[in-house]
Parts: C-alpha cells; sequence; structure tokens
C-alpha cells in the first residue's frame, strides 16, 4: 500500500473538471484508490465522491493506493493533483 | 469481508455555541437574553451540569465545561439571597469558561444575572420548557453531535422498512441496483459517500452528505438527480443500517453461506451488524435477491428462521427413521390432472 499526502494548489479547488479526470485516470488502473480528508474516506474512482470532498485550494488529502499497479498509479494521480490538474 | 479505514472514522471534538443555538432555539424553545459575543465559545461535552454545588460556594470538581442548566433549585436558591451575595455567588460560576447557560422551566434571568452575561460574554438562554425533559433532549442532541461517524463507499436503500447498505468495488453495479430498487418502489438513502453515526448502543444510522443527498452516478449516463426523477417517494433522508450486502463477481475461490443457519456479522464502530455476500452471476436478478433479503430479514425478526425450521424438520424425520422422507409430498392426487 502506498500513501500520499497532496495538497491542492489551484485557485477553484477540486471542481469538476479535475474530479472527472481524477476518476478517469484511476479507472485505468487495477489498484483500489482512496482519498481522505476531514473524516471523509471516498473511493477515488468514483466521481460523486471525489466531488463530496469539495476540497479548496489549501486543503491537504491523502492518498491511499493498494494493488498490483499502486505504483504507476500513485505517480500518476499525486502528480496530477500536485501539478495543478494541468491548469496552472 | 469490508474494512471501515481508520481515516474513514472521525469524532466531532466541539461545536461553537451558535451552532447550538441555531439548531436548538426552536426545538429548545430557546430564548436569548444576552448578546450573541460569546457565541463562539465551544461546548465539547455531551453531559450538562446544574451547577447547584458551585453557586453555594463549592467549585472544586465543577464541570464547568458542561452546558450548565438553571432549575428551579438553583433559581430559588438565588432568589434568596440578597442582590450583592447574588452577584457574588454567580461572579464564582463566570469566572470560569463555561460555554452557555439555559434557564428551565420558563424561569426568567434577574437583570443583573443578564449585565454579568452580557459583560463576561457568556451566552444566556432561557426555555418553558421542564428541567428534567430539557436535559433530555439537550443530552439527546449534543450525544448525536458527538457521536463516533464513519464514511463508507456505498449504495444504502430502505427495502420495505429494512436499511439495506450495498457495499463491493468501484464498478460492480451497486448505484445500479439501487435504481432498479428505485423502479419497483424502495426508498434511496444515499449513493456513493454514506455516513454511519452510533446512536446509543447497538444502531447506526445511515445518511447520504449534505452535498451530494440524493444525486446518483450511473456510468454511461453520468449524474442524475433522483428526488427531481422518480419524486418525493423515492427517497428518504436516514434509515438504521439493518442488513450489509456485500456485491462481488463470482470466483471460484469464495466461499458463500448455502444453509443460512451460521449468520455472519460485520463491526462497525463496534456495532455488529448482519452480513451477506452475494456472488454476480450472469442471469442472476440482484434485485430480487435484495428484496428477498429484507423479507428474510423481516421473518427472522418476527422470530421465523426458515432455515432453523428445515433444521428441525430434517431432524425430526431422522429420529423419526420415517422412510416416508423421499416420498412424495402428496400422498394422493384424487382426481386432481390440473
Amino acid at each position: 500500500m502506498i500513501e500520499s499526502r497532496v495538497k491542492i494548489v489551484n485557485k477553484a479547488g477540486l471542481h469538476t473538471r479535475p474530479a472527472a479526470t481524477i476518476v478517469k485516470l484511476a479507472s485505468k488502473y487495477k489498484s483500489e484508490f482512496f482519498i481522505s480528508k476531514d473524516g471523509l474516506h471516498i473511493n477515488g474512482k468514483s466521481i460523486i465522491g471525489v466531488m463530496t470532498l469539495a476540497a479548496e485550494m489549501g486543503s491537504e488529502l491523502l492518498l491511499t493506493f493498494e494493488g498490483i499497479d499502486e505504483q504507476q498509479m500513485n505517480d500518476e494521480i499525486s502528480g496530477y493533483i500536485r501539478g495543478g490538474f494541468d491548469e496552472l | 469481508m469490508i474494512i471501515i479505514d481508520k481515516n474513514a472514522i472521525s469524532r466531532t471534538a466541539s461545536i461553537d455555541v451558535k451552532f447550538f443555538y441555531n439548531n436548538a432555539k426552536s426545538r429548545f424553545k430557546l430564548t436569548l437574553h444576552s448578546d450573541e459575543t460569546g457565541f463562539s465559545r465551544e461546548i465539547k461535552d455531551q453531559n450538562v451540569h446544574r451547577p447547584g454545588l458551585a453557586l453555594a460556594g463549592f467549585v472544586e470538581l465543577f464541570s464547568y465545561e458542561r452546558v450548565q442548566i438553571f432549575g428551579n433549585t438553583e433559581i430559588t436558591y438565588l432568589k434568596n439571597l440578597s442582590v450583592e451575595k447574588r452577584l457574588k455567588s454567580l461572579h464564582k460560576i463566570f469566572e470560569f469558561n463555561i460555554p452557555c447557560i439555559i434557564l428551565t422551566d420558563g424561569n426568567q434571568p434577574f437583570p443583573e444575572m443578564v449585565d454579568l452575561a452580557i459583560k463576561q460574554h457568556v451566552p444566556l438562554f432561557s426555555s418553558p420548557l421542564l428541567t428534567t425533559k430539557l436535559t433530555y433532549l439537550i443530552s439527546d442532541f449534543l450525544d448525536d453531535q458527538f457521536a463516533p461517524r464513519a464514511s463508507i463507499h456505498g449504495s444504502f436503500v430502505d427495502v420495505y422498512g429494512v436499511g439495506i447498505l450495498f457495499i463491493g468495488k468501484s464498478g460492480v453495479g451497486k448505484s445500479e441496483v439501487a435504481l432498479d430498487l428505485i423502479e419497483r418502489g424502495h426508498r434511496l438513502v444515499g449513493d456513493d459517500v454514506i455516513i454511519l453515526t452510533k446512536k446509543g448502543e447497538g444502531i447506526l444510522i445511515g445518511a447520504g452528505t449534505s452535498l451530494v443527498k440524493h444525486f446518483m452516478e450511473i456510468r454511461g449516463l453520468g449524474i442524475l438527480d433522483i428526488q427531481k426523477m422518480f419524486g418525493v417517494r423515492a427517497i428518504r433522508q436516514q434509515k438504521r443500517l439493518e442488513v450489509i450486502c456485500e456485491l462481488e463477481v463470482w470466483s471460484d475461490g469464495s466461499t458463500y453461506t448455502r444453509t443460512g443457519l451460521d449468520e455472519t456479522l460485520e463491526k462497525i464502530l463496534d456495532v455488529e451488524i448482519p452480513y451477506v455476500k452475494l456472488p454476480i452471476i450472469p442471469g442472476k436478478n440482484i434485485t430480487v435477491i435484495s428484496e428477498v433479503i429484507a423479507l428474510h430479514y423481516l421473518l427472522k425478526h418476527n422470530g421465523y428462521d426458515a432455515a432453523e425450521v428445515f433444521k428441525n424438520r430434517l431432524e425430526r424425520a431422522i429420529l423419526n427413521k420415517s422412510k416416508e422422507n423421499s416420498e412424495r409430498g402428496v400422498n394422493y392426487f384424487e382426481h386432481d390432472f390440473e
């Protein structure tokens, strides 16, 4: 299992479009992927779940990956969030 | 088996008086006598306190961090004091960092008490409710606020009044089963992110999140609003969790219960909930099986356990050494050719 802590760097926060992209990226992989924030623990492959976080700029997410391709999955998704959803 | 992740469990550490007042004023018929300057004070304990002894001067072990309830005892005691002594007595309590004061049973605060409350920024309320009733109501409200909560990924549906939570891997079809059940007249509590709250001992109440409520995603369609689509009959706001149903793609390695004699229980927040694992195979109608799970639960709840009854029939037959067991169920088809 891999755990990563990432910070939302975008002004608009984790809004609909990047949420959809995260889910799309996650669905490519076989590993389980969960995101935790403020007592919420949601499945990263579910769009409603990711949007439920309503993560604003500056908020911190704990990502957990577990499965055969967890390393690549972590690299791509953590990179996408840290990189500001390719919006910066 | 499901695991509630440690990150999924949370507990509110404190609520401020503002939140308490906004949620409680109509429920407990509260009237504010001071101003709102003390509304940022925090309540950290679900119990309330009657400060009789503290008013009399004994402040050792004074549970100041609790909501302070002034009932008839406290008010009568203060009434019998001179204004000077009364102020002195109240001062002792106001020295502590108390969250707020509530007068019960229609008692009104003394003018000097209101002045002191405003000066010290301590919210002062009164309520017409009786002390015992108000104490019970506030404890229940605070108990709920400070109760442990767990967020879980799944779909929660009320099926014939039985709260069934569908869990399983992403994409296994939980939302589709929920949608199918709604179409058949059952009610959706929440989809995707369910917050379970421990209520008392042995009870879990589930609800969707305030953001998502009754929205749902169906793969290939996108986000749907179930309440708009099916109307108010298709939803409910909260439901007791009674059965957990895990959906999984059928695999040779897994074993599934065949007799149902041994009930499997799953522990969430120390509450044991009946747990069923359902394999998904082609041609299997999970919706109908879900309805049967609910009916089975209701029968069991009413004292009828089919597996147990069948077991007893078998035991009796073995005991009687009867040869009729493998015989036809009807002895003679008398002129019945239907």
